[in-house]
């Protein structure tokens, strides 16, 4: 089982929705700075007249889910592991905030959390939606525009395998090598 | 108290030769102004460290100035610019005892009990940055990460810690052949930590300013070069610039590896500049051209660290061992410029480079200031290293023959 998130990331409407289910859902703290998932904007390029419209896109992200995480690889406790189906989790009680994981992550997906002090990221709701035995994720359940499909890789028949199969699409900083599972439908 | 303390002194000293076993010794020393602008400035300091720490307590991690964006900040450069003095001093020891370099050796005590001290001053620091510190001992045992060079870096760090001490231990009883046989470990895993702790920056992938073979080597290289310094601080203090004809050529000898060494390192400083700019590769040299441009680079790093001490060499032809006593107190200004440059520059190029917010521009070179908790610690830090350093020569026999 390999989970992972398909993003037609070009029917976002940046209502961040997503940001307030995930917060809600899994109880992230309030604060900027304190997000597991986010939106990117890319703004307008070129000068009036000449205004790029085709240039302005919102890019939502969190972390990969990398098959090969740099987070999982420099943490000297192996609190970053991988758990079932692959997902990158932090195990709080292992974490000594040494912060290496932060430095290593290309996609600045982890943040601390201030209750336990400890490193914290997207776990694609598996502690949460996915224990109680539901197969979506938050930000994919509130989504308006139904730019989220999470599912399992492994599983032919699943949404996000067909997704892949018939739209092309792309991963972020794929020359690094982190084969990311977080794929943008073009 | 005084009593118990003295008893213990005693008792120690039936395995180690002491200068001292009265503790009350410590408060006698010569009041002329320098020594007195010294212990009135490593008093301040060490208060300040209290208050900082106190801070920390308080506070925790908020004390700090460090965000996602930048989670390593100033702490991280102390504990750095602390062990890379470990290893240097502990290098240049080995150079005169380990490799019987003859006109080095008479350092090599001193340098070891520097070592010693700056590694365990880089101890402070760095319990005092990591979350959870006791976690650490205890995971880092018991569920080791075998792939991170943290983890690496604390075994290897706790491994050099004990061949030093029992390498100072030889070296203080004068039973040079074991002190050269541990000194041998100690070099060895001292210099495997040390290049273990530029693999921590080399090794990150994402992160092209980093990322490469570049930082382990430059710690070691510019480990070297701090050894030197200290040795100049160290001599230079002791002595008051009045050094005895065998100093003299020692201090001449280590100006000379010094001369080399900072030649060794500007020649690094140069082909690393070209080749993170030459192509300009998107990130690389956009954060390289920052960074040339950066006053701490310029000012600390080259002119401070590397330019004046180098010239005073060059010039004098490695004679001008006092003025070289004043280049080395710019040189390790140069050199904390060094440690904080690399933390905040592998830093700088913003991982996130989308705009998230309203009312905020496209992220672009992340910027970091120590908040006043940090830069108490850090110099708390200093003060400590002073006070452990200005004990062990107080009551140890820190020269090759005991006088």
């Amino acid at each position: 089982m390999r989970y992972a998130m398909a993003l037609d990331y070009k029917n976002c409407i940046n209502c961040k929705a997503c940001e307030v289910a995930c917060k809600e859902e899994n109880g992230v703290q309030l604060g900027a700075d304190k997000h597991r998932i986010w939106v990117g904007v890319k703004e307008i390029e070129g000068e009036w007249p000449n205004l790029s419209i085709a240039s302005s896109t919102f890019e939502p992200s969190q972390c990969q889910h990398c098959e090969n995480a740099p987070c999982q690889e420099v943490c000297p406790t192996q609190a970053t592991h991988y758990a079932k189906g692959g997902i990158v989790m932090v195990d709080a009680d292992k974490c000594i905030l040494c912060s290496y994981c932060m430095e290593a992550c290309p996609y600045d997906a982890r943040y601390v959390k201030d209750e336990t002090m400890t490193v914290d990221k997207c776990t694609f709701c598996s502690d949460t939606r996915l224990a109680r035995g539901e197969t979506t994720t938050a930000c994919q359940a509130t989504c308006p525009t139904k730019v989220r499909t999470f599912g399992d890789l492994d599983d032919p028949n699943s949404e996000i395998s067909q997704l892949l199969k018939t739209r092309e699409h792309f991963t972020l900083k794929t020359h690094l090598g982190t084969k990311p599972k977080l794929f943008y439908l073009i | 108290m005084f009593a118990l303390a003295e008893k213990g002194m005693k008792q120690i000293e039936k395995f180690i030769p002491m200068r001292h076993t009265d503790i009350r010794e410590l408060w006698n020393f010569k009041k002329t102004p320098l020594n007195l602008l010294v212990a009135f400035t490593t008093l301040v300091f060490l208060v300040l460290f209290v208050v900082g720490v106190s801070n920390y307590m308080i506070h925790g991690h908020h004390a700090y100035g460090v965000t996602r964006e930048h989670p390593w900040g100033l702490m991280i450069a102390m504990y750095i610019f602390f062990v890379v003095s470990s290893t240097g001093l502990c290098i240049m020891s080995a150079i005169g005892h380990v490799f019987e370099v003859e006109v080095l050796e008479p350092f090599a005590k001193r340098a070891i009990h520097g070592a010693l001290v700056t590694l365990l001053s880089g101890f402070v620091v760095i319990l005092l940055e990591i979350g959870h510190p006791f976690r650490m001992m205890i995971y880092n045992t018991i569920s080791p990460g075998m792939t991170s060079a943290i983890w690496g870096m604390g075994v290897l760090y706790s491994l050099y810690l004990i061949f030093i001490v029992i390498e100072f231990y030889f070296l203080l009883r004068h039973d040079h052949k074991w002190a050269k046989r541990f000194g041998i470990f100690g070099l060895v895993v001292g210099v495997a930590a040390h290049s273990n702790l530029g693999a921590v920056f080399g090794f990150l992938i994402g992160r092209p300013l980093a990322n490469g073979i570049y930082y382990p080597l430059y710690f070691i290289l510019s480990a070297m070069v701090t050894g030197c310094y200290l040795i100049f601080l160290m001599y230079g203090f002791k002595y008051k610039l009045n050094f005895p004809e065998d100093m003299q050529k020692t201090l001449v000898a280590t100006a000379k590896i010094l001369g080399l060494l900072l030649a060794i390192l500007l020649f690094f400083e140069v082909w690393r500049m070209l080749t993170l700019i030459y192509g300009g590769v998107p990130e690389r040299a956009e954060t390289a051209l920052h960074i040339l441009k950066s006053a701490p680079f310029l000012a600390g790093e080259i002119l401070l660290g590397i330019l004046i001490p180098f010239f005073v060499i060059l010039l004098s032809n490695a004679k001008a061992i006092k003025t070289m006593v004043f280049a080395s107190f710019t040189g390790m200004i140069g050199i904390f410029f060094m440690r904080y440059d690399l933390v905040h520059d592998t830093q700088l190029f913003p991982m996130q480079t989308l705009k998230i917010r309203e009312y905020q521009l496209p992220p672009s070179f992340i910027e970091y200031t120590p908040t006043m908790t940090e830069i108490f610690i850090a110099l708390g830090a200093v003060g400590i290293a002073i006070t452990l350093y200005y004990i062990g020569d107080k009551i140890l026999y820190l020269e090759t023959d005991p006088d």
